[in-house]
Order: structure tokens, then sequence, then C-alpha cells
């Protein structure tokens, strides 16, 4: 069974606590010129999110309900809101939820959601939509 | 911080040129964790129907935003950041790379915030569409 309507709402346990150092930071700084956090690495780039995000996007590819494979998915849009940035020391949990699933011929639009939390609040939300390509149907 | 208080529809965000080589995609793989063998084996792209090697849309998205934070003063002025991936951004197996280009421009200004709309673009192509960021105008630490 592919992915279909009826999977929105599903929810996935946190993902375990990821620590936010001042080294990473740096790194990711540097990999997208962020001048700003380059010098001032405690804190994080707004995409940084995405490092902690992509850890809860597994659990939306081990679900064997859904058939999706990583190679058969294209990232089609991106957002991150923040109430305020990852900082150097932060421990992060990152919860993924299906917020929209639409198909179309061999292809599904699925919205996701990710809520990174840091002692009990959520410091940001990072919403992805993903177009998947079901393979075909084998005859077997 | 006076940047933002004085700050009006139509100001522009200074551009951001980057000569994107493969190693920018090696690097922004080990700094993100996305190993994708696409963003690095053009062997692997093509086996899946690419021309070639691709950058990572979460790069293009990272420099547009890092143009907006260096221009606001950093990630503690960035509320949210939007970005649809158009066309994807081939990177040449060359020293110097393909030329990609970052622009911003001011398109709404609040007593709170200010909004930016981003383009890049790639040769003749615009890679992002609809990308915004909205930047917080006073310097409050949330």
């Amino acid at each position: 069974m592919p992915i279909s309507a009826e999977h929105v709402g599903r929810r996935y346990p946190a993902t375990l606590p990821y620590r936010v150092s001042r080294a990473k930071i740096e790194e990711f700084a540097h990999a997208v010129g962020d001048t700003a956090a380059q010098a001032d690495p405690t804190t994080a780039p707004p995409t940084f999110a995405m490092v902690i995000a992509a850890q809860a996007w597994q659990a939306l590819f081990d679900d064997p309900d859904l058939g999706l494979a990583l190679h058969r998915t294209v990232h089609g849009d991106q957002r991150f809101s923040h109430v305020r940035p990852l900082r150097d020391g932060d421990e992060v949990t990152a919860v993924l939820s299906i917020e929209k699933v639409r198909s179309r011929g061999l292809g599904d639009w699925v919205t996701i959601q990710v809520e990174l939390t840091v002692e009990d609040e959520v410091v940001c939300t990072a919403t992805s939509t993903l177009l998947h390509t079901r393979e075909e149907e084998s005859a077997a | 911080m006076s940047t933002l208080a004085s700050v009006t529809v139509g100001d522009q965000l200074p551009t951001r040129s980057v000569h994107l080589t493969r190693a920018d995609a090696v690097r922004y793989a080990g700094a993100s964790g996305d190993f994708n063998p696409i963003h690095w084996s053009d062997r692997a792209a093509q086996a899946l129907g690419l021309p070639g090697v691709l950058v990572h849309g979460m790069w293009t998205m990272g420099q547009a935003a890092s143009a907006v934070t260096d221009w606001a003063g950093g990630a503690e002025r960035v509320a949210s950041v939007f970005v649809r991936f158009t066309k994807p951004v081939l990177i040449p197996d060359t020293d110097e790379g393909v030329l990609v280009e970052f622009t911003g421009a001011v398109t709404e200004v609040t007593d709170e915030t200010v909004v930016v709309a981003l383009e890049a673009t790639c040769g003749d192509d615009k890679v992002i569409g609809a990308a915004r960021a909205e930047v917080w105008r006073a310097e409050v630490r949330r």
C-alpha cells in the first residue's frame, strides 16, 4: 500500500536528543557561507535546523506502511519557522508528522512537519513538501 | 544594527556570487550529514536519469539564508525562511565550477518585521521560486 491521504496525522516518536555544538555550527556556517555564524558560532544559521529535521525523516522512510524510498524522493519546498535560532548547547528532539498527501499518477506530494523542541518548548518548525514517485506495479 | 531601523521597501541586499564547485557539495554533505551520492557521484546521478552531479537544494537554501543573516546581523533576526526548489543546479567537474548568484529585495516593512524576497540564479535559470524570509527588526534575544 502506497502512502495516501489516510496517513495524514500520523506522528512518529521523538528522535534521540541532538546536542548543538559550536564546532558543528562553525562547520555548517562555512558550508553555507554564513559569515555572521562563522564570526559567532554560538548561534546556528536558520537552515541548520535541517541537520536535525533530517534525522526525523528517517522514521518516514522506515515506515513499511508508506512504501517511500529516499532515492525516489525529490525535495519540492522547504520552510523553517523559528521562535528562536538554535544555539550552542541546545539539546534538541524532533517529532515528524504527516500533514498532507496529494496523489497524482505515479507521484505523491507529501507535506511533512518536524517540530524541534528544546526543554519542552518548540523552537523551530521545519515544513517540507516532498515529491515521491511510486515504483511501477510489478506483475509479480 | 541600524540597517533594519531605516529599512524601506525596495532596498536591495548585497548580491552574493558563489563559484560553486564539487568541493562545496562535498563540504555541505559533511556538514549536513546528507551523503546522497547524487551530490558527489556522476555515476549515481546518471543511474537516476540525471545529467550529472547536482548540489543539495539545501545548500542553495542555506546560501540564500546566509545572504539574509549577513545583511540582518545574524540568525537571531530571522523569523522564517521559505524556498521552493524549481531547478536542479548541476556542478561541472572543473576548478571554476558554476556561478550561482543570490539576490534579495525588501518587499514589506511592518513595525516588527521585514519581508525579503529572495532569488537565486544559475546561468539563465532561476533555481528557487517564491523564496522569502521574514526578519525581526528589533534585536531581541528570544
